[in-house]
């Protein structure tokens, strides 16, 4: 999902006018890059709305019950707008947006209350698991750049591969099965609080840990890969010539080149992650945004897709608009 | 899977469960289990939370009580907050709640309830007729009402005074407060639809708080039904059995409500937990059509009825969580013809019923099924497995639920149904299989049968009414279009210290009023 939306943005500042003062033309790049964001925010939202009317059956016969008439079935139709042309509701739907407005569920409720409890719990997941994986890619892969083709090297390769290749299904199995229910160390799903968040924080550790391994080992290998490109540069190769401690190296000739490479991918991976979060959300019973996705799709319940599509496509595209303000800068600053 | 609760859970709705009368257990044992939970000598101990887990989706949440509830979860909490004018029962497949009694008019046309004595809302005001005519009504008039309240017209709903409701149907109608059980919820009359969320009720628990399908319950010391046990339930909503099980095995939910066979099977090996069978809980029969095509000859379907393997079905569709079933819908029911001889495998009767039928045994003939329920799909293979051996070529066809529901179910020549309720013969035969039902799955018309089912529905007196049901079972064991090989049971795991957990199919496992923690 996060992969067409990553590879813009590498032009960012050629063509500005060189007249003006560098603050002005910063500015109008960032505003190119959130107007180009958005414009493919829209386009997904709409692209939603076509694919959930292509599915078989609609949202009235998904929530109607069984021996309901033609004729009930026609009136819960009118009732819920679907016997409107498509690009009317879609038009409906955008309109109600600036208002904050989401629309209703094809259960009646409305979508901003169905997912005003999961959304923040999706993102403190997904926000946890993103940190892990940075933070672990980050030592994982420095370790290993520093010593290469050693005996580390070599092990964190494997394992980060093995890592990335398992399938999130597997991985949480094993998870449960190992810190749950044989070990009894950690709670094996989720409960909900009154306040709709986990009951207690230790919930949030297997879910978190199911999605971050697998982003950690594809994350690893970018760092690695970013960190062996700027040891190969003349500047890193003279820091090295001159003695500096290897920590001084990384933080202060490798590290700040690689940057742009790794802030692509954990914005990646934040798409990774949110895609992951359907299968994990629902083996341990976490209250999120995946699970609601799931469901309402099953139900063609179009207001509802759409709404979580707008919220995570909200929050990947700020990710991605921070990685491409991020790489522009670094990249501008270069030239 | 999950389209699909919501047609099983209404695919009855009006209608419900009942009667542990699952006269013919299967193989399997109880593992002791029903032994516990049921262990007669126990003083009944007050106090303690329950905690609940039971299956629902997120993106199907509802809190109206009369809305379209397609998950369990839902249901239990408000079958907890809010009660029904009357319930499935045990020994009767109808038993008072909010409703003390009832009474028809000589014609069987007209029906009065009276409102149990005591009976007030979690506000302290008392529940009155106006209140029940307000619900029903407003259930009425829902885009299900006319299949919830099937034959009640909403005029035909009335208060007579404070206490009597009267409901007048458009035909005699022996079984109507059977009508009254699962979905007739009672709320303050003129509840706003936008104040349902904290809308009193008047079931046994108080709601504390709900959030996103979530809720804690806290008992209500008044309620007219007697004080129940338990201080607290909280209900936790799961959208996989599997969460749910893994849940109770860690011992972070007391209860995982209808979690299922696969479950069950894992649990096996623990002896802290509890395994729950409340038999006759599902369905799934073969639908063949009566009316044309290659079924259509009554001594097909005989062949094929001949031709399948039941105890093997059983076995390992259902994990032999199940019994075997003799071609006739409503098991659970009082009145369920269990003196009918059972159809065993005759392969030999099969192949020359099919010869005398002219049936051609050149052809492959499609099954049509869908994996809406767990076993659904692997009953059509196993099927189709089994009757070859009669010579019969079947090749099963997996279709989209939204397809099947579509363009196969009431039309397809050969296909899978599946009922979640199934404790009146009545249900079944007036819903599916009139001439004129609105659900007649197989294309049924026989004279004969209608003919019975009238009288029956016409006939006070129950004993009589009893032996027309019979003659109606007769009829349709020897000529429906149904297949119905075996019923699956309703699966619960419960950490070992819970007891007095419902016995009943279908929507009667959220009746948690009368049960206790031995902690």
């Amino acid at each position: 999902m996060a992969g067409p939306l990553t590879d813009t943005a590498t032009a960012g500042g050629a063509t500005a006018p060189p007249a003006l003062p560098p603050a002005v033309r910063a500015l109008g790049r960032a505003a190119r890059l959130t107007a180009k964001r958005l414009l493919l925010l829209l386009v997904l939202l709409a692209a939603v709305f076509a694919a959930v009317s292509l599915l078989p059956g609609d949202a009235a016969n998904a929530t109607s019950e069984r021996g309901e008439s033609a004729a009930d079935l026609a009136a819960r139709r009118a009732a819920l707008g679907l016997d409107r042309p498509l690009p009317e509701r879609f038009w409906d739907w955008m309109t109600g947006l600036p208002a904050g407005d989401l629309g209703t569920t094809a259960h009646g409720q409305p979508v901003t209350s169905v997912l005003s409890g999961p959304f923040p719990n999706t993102l403190l997941l997904g926000g946890l698991a993103l940190a892990a994986s940075i933070l672990g890619a980050l030592a994982l892969g420095s370790w290993s750049a520093l010593r290469p083709g050693g005996r580390a090297d070599r092990t964190i390769a494997v394992l980060a591969t093995t890592a990335f290749a398992l399938p999130e299904f597997v991985l949480s199995v094993g998870l449960l099965l190992v810190l749950s229910l044989w070990t009894g160390w950690l709670p094996a799903v989720t409960l909900t609080g009154p306040d709709g968040a986990p009951a207690s924080w230790d919930m949030i550790v297997l879910p978190a840990l199911a999605l971050a391994i697998p982003q950690i080992g594809w994350n690893t290998r970018i760092v690695r890969g970013a960190l062996a490109d700027q040891a190969a540069l003349p500047h890193v190769r003279a820091a090295v010539l001159d003695g500096l401690p290897r920590h001084r190296i990384l933080t202060h000739h490798m590290l700040p080149g690689a940057l742009p490479a790794i802030a692509v991918a954990t914005a990646t991976s934040a798409g990774m992650l949110l895609g992951g979060a359907v299968v994990v959300e629902t083996l341990f019973n976490y209250p999120g945004i995946g699970a609601v996705l799931a469901g309402a799709i099953a139900d063609r319940d179009t207001p509802l897709v759409a709404g979580v599509v707008a919220a995570t496509g909200a929050a990947i595209s700020t990710l991605l608009l921070l990685a491409d303000l991020v790489r522009d800068r670094v990249l501008g600053a270069a030239r | 899977m999950s389209v699909t609760r919501r047609q099983l859970l209404w695919a009855t709705a009006g209608i419900g469960a009942a009667g542990a009368l699952a006269a013919c257990s299967s193989g399997k044992s109880d593992s002791g289990t029903t032994a516990i939970s049921g262990s007669a000598g126990e003083q009944p101990r007050t106090g303690g939370t329950l905690k609940v887990g039971a299956l629902g989706r997120a993106s199907a949440i509802t809190r109206d009580p009369h809305g379209t509830q397609a998950n369990e979860s839902d249901y239990l909490i408000i079958s907890l907050l809010y009660d029904t004018l009357t319930v499935p029962g045990e020994t009767t497949n109808t038993a008072p709640r909010l409703a003390a009694s009832w009474k028809p008019s000589e014609d069987l046309r007209t029906w009065r309830f009276t409102i149990a004595d005591g009976a007030k809302f979690h506000d302290g005001t008392p529940v009155t007729a106006d209140d029940v005519v307000w619900s029903l009504k407003r259930l009425r008039n829902t885009p299900s009402g006319k299949s919830r309240l099937p034959g009640i017209q909403p005029e035909g709903i009335s208060a007579e005074d404070a206490r009597t409701v009267v409901l007048v149907s458009d035909y005699p109608n022996a079984e109507l407060p059977l009508l009254t059980r699962l979905t007739t919820f009672v709320l303050k009359k003129d509840t706003k639809d936008d104040a349902l969320a904290g809308a009193p009720g008047t079931g046994p628990f108080k709601l504390d708080w709900y959030r996103d399908g979530n809720a804690r319950l806290v008992r209500n010391d008044d309620w007219y039904g007697g004080r129940p046990p338990l201080d607290a339930i909280e209900v936790r909503i799961f959208e996989s059995p599997q969460a749910m099980a893994n849940a109770l095995l860690a011992g972070q939910i007391d209860l995982a409500s209808n979690v299922g066979a696969v479950a069950a099977r894992t649990a096996e090996a623990r002896k802290d937990v509890q395994i729950l069978r409340r038999p006759n809980d599902m369905a799934m029969p073969i639908v063949m059509r009566t009316a044309d095509g290659p079924f259509a000859d009554a001594r097909v379907r005989e062949a094929l009825r001949l031709a399948v393997d039941r105890d093997a079905m059983v076995k390992q569709v259902l994990s032999g969580y199940g019994t075997v079933a003799n071609d006739i819908l409503g098991t659970g029911d009082p009145v369920y013809a269990k003196d009918i001889p059972q159809r065993g495998r005759d392969l030999e009767r099969a192949k020359q019923l099919l010869a005398e039928a002219g049936f051609d045994t050149g052809r492959t003939y499609d099954l049509l099924t869908t994996e809406d329920i767990a076993g659904l799909a692997e009953s059509a293979t196993l099927f189709a497995t089994q009757v070859r051996e009669a010579g019969v070529k079947i090749n099963v066809v997996k279709q989209d639920s939204k397809v099947f529901w579509d363009a196969t179910w009431l039309k397809g020549s050969l296909y899978t149904s599946y009922w979640g309720t199934n404790d009146s013969v009545v249900f079944f035969a007036s819903k599916t299989m009139l001439s004129d039902a609105g659900q007649n799955e197989a294309g049924w018309n026989e004279p004969t049968f209608d003919e019975a089912y009238r009288k029956a529905m016409g006939t006070a007196d129950a004993t009589e009414r009893g032996k027309l049901l019979h003659r109606l079972q007769e009829i349709e064991y020897a000529k429906s279009g149904y297949l119905l090989w075996g019923m699956a049971d309703g699966i619960d795991l419960a950490a070992s210290a819970v007891r007095g957990l419902p016995k009943l199919p279908g929507y009667g496992r959220v009746q948690l009023e009368k049960t206790w923690l031995a902690r």
